[in-house]
């Protein structure tokens, strides 16, 4: 069986939890309370704890081991969305960030339950807990901060205007698009965006932030064909400093 | 800022040169207790408190502050302000005979009853009562579970006041028993550096 569509499904949906969990590691110390520091640090562990699954998963369709597809490759060879590589900026950009992407991450595992290739319907069936506690920490922060004071709103909403563009980068279909869907894979990204759409409407409608117009919105893509913004290159550089020191160390 | 760490070589520059400024006031949260369920069937026991806006995001807050290693089946979270708690004793003092007796029979309200069964232990859950008021429910608690150990102190929650986890977010803990490697004792860093020690003497 020609395995190139399923490592592209799988290499960018890893690249999108090491990339993203990398990010908001980042916070570890850092959080705007002591709770919200924790909780956004295990997610972010959780994050990575995705990525090693799946990477697992290639390593046993040929790939090289997990550590070396993590440290070793350089941006051009990443498959993540550009979304997860944006610098944390303020905290309301890294909770907007974390909705949008989370809720999407949540509801492709989901789908991803049914896939036909089944160690990936494993590691679906797996994580469900996990992103329940994901999506459950952003809908509550978003229903919270998203109708709470005119400083808090006006912030969520100049983030989720500035995010929407990437977030749609997410959807940023395969050149294998159509084998995917075919094989029973995955149902695509077409029909993940839909859902997507309609939670995301959902939550914010509970609170005061609104969507920004579609008409005018342009997906940022390029991200799954390895053209990254000037932001993924350092970040992998200092993601990977330890191990380029090293990278036959025992730990 | 310079430092090795280079999250905090980019964090933002803290006041202006030649100034000094009052510091800013603290917008503080308030606090809710977390009580825990390590496995099922046995009771829930008091944990410690989070800091949070709402009841809900204390749950989510909880749930990561105290159950992000060892194992738990459930959790519920509460208002501090909605704990109501006795006088604590000492010695062989049980603090039920502190407490005056309260008839309400006519309640309907339920609470949930912790106790306090070793000074500098957590208050374990020890029953549920109906009751009109929390004096009412302590007199309950008094005759249903007061009566065969020293109690020191105990505690009367409303039950209705209480977020508890839902039967479909059971499912929150399902990875937990994975995640050895947040605890430090998992790693085993002095059987690795005996190693190496060994290692290279020998070289």
């Amino acid at each position: 069986m020609n395995n190139l569509p399923l490592k592209e499904l799988l290499y960018k949906m890893a690249d999108d939890q090491l990339i993203l969990g990398h990010r908001n590691s980042e916070w570890t110390g850092f959080g705007p309370l002591l709770e919200e520091d924790i909780a956004f640090s295990s997610m972010a562990q959780d994050k990575v704890g995705h990525s090693l699954a799946l990477y697992t998963l290639l390593n046993q369709l040929g790939e090289s081991d997990p550590d070396t597809v993590a440290f070793t490759r350089n941006a051009n060879q990443f498959h993540n969305s550009i979304l997860t590589e944006l610098p944390n900026q303020e905290y309301d950009f890294s909770l907007i960030r974390h909705f949008l992407y989370d809720t999407a991450e949540a509801l492709r595992f989901e789908m991803l339950t049914q896939s036909s290739y089944e160690p990936l319907a494993q590691v679906a069936k797996k994580v469900r807990g996990e992103l329940r506690y994901h999506t459950l920490h952003a809908k509550t922060w978003i229903n919270q901060l998203g109708s709470a004071t005119e400083e808090s709103i006006s912030r969520l909403q100049k983030s989720l205007d500035y995010a929407m563009p990437f977030a749609l980068g997410i959807f940023e279909e395969s050149p294998y698009e159509k084998q995917i869907v075919d094989n029973g894979i995955f149902e695509g990204e077409q029909a993940l965006k839909t859902k997507w759409l309609t939670r995301v409407e959902e939550i914010l409608s509970n609170t005061s932030l609104h969507l920004p117009d579609f008409k005018i919105i342009h997906p940022v893509t390029g991200g799954r064909i390895g053209k990254h913004s000037e932001h993924l290159q350092p970040l992998l550089d200092e993601m990977s400093e330890v191990f380029r020191i090293d990278p036959g160390a025992e730990w | 800022m310079n430092s090795l760490d280079p999250r905090v070589s980019r964090l933002p520059q803290v006041g202006q040169e030649g100034k000094i400024f009052p510091k800013a006031p603290l917008d503080q949260f308030g606090t809710y207790e977390v009580f825990v369920q390590s496995k099922e069937g046995k009771p829930f026991q008091h944990e410690g408190i989070v800091h949070a806006p709402n009841l809900e995001l204390a749950y989510v807050l909880a749930k990561e502050t105290f159950t992000r290693r060892f194992t738990c089946v459930s959790l519920y979270v509460v208002d501090t302000r909605d704990v109501f708690v006795s006088p604590l004793t000492d010695g062989n003092r049980n603090v039920y005979d502190l407490l005056d007796d309260v008839n309400d029979d006519e309640g309907k309200n339920k609470f949930e009853i912790y106790h306090l069964a070793k000074r500098g232990k957590q208050h374990m859950y020890a029953g549920t009562v109906v009751a009109a008021s929390v004096g009412g429910a302590l007199s309950k608690a008094k005759a249903q579970f007061g009566k065969e150990k020293i109690v020191y102190n105990v505690w009367a929650i409303e039950t209705s006041n209480i977020r508890f986890t839902q039967h479909e977010e059971r499912e929150l803990w399902l990875t937990l028993p994975e995640k050895k490697f947040r605890d430090a004792a998992e790693y085993k860093g002095g059987g690795k550096l005996k190693n190496f020690l060994e290692s290279s003497s020998k070289s």
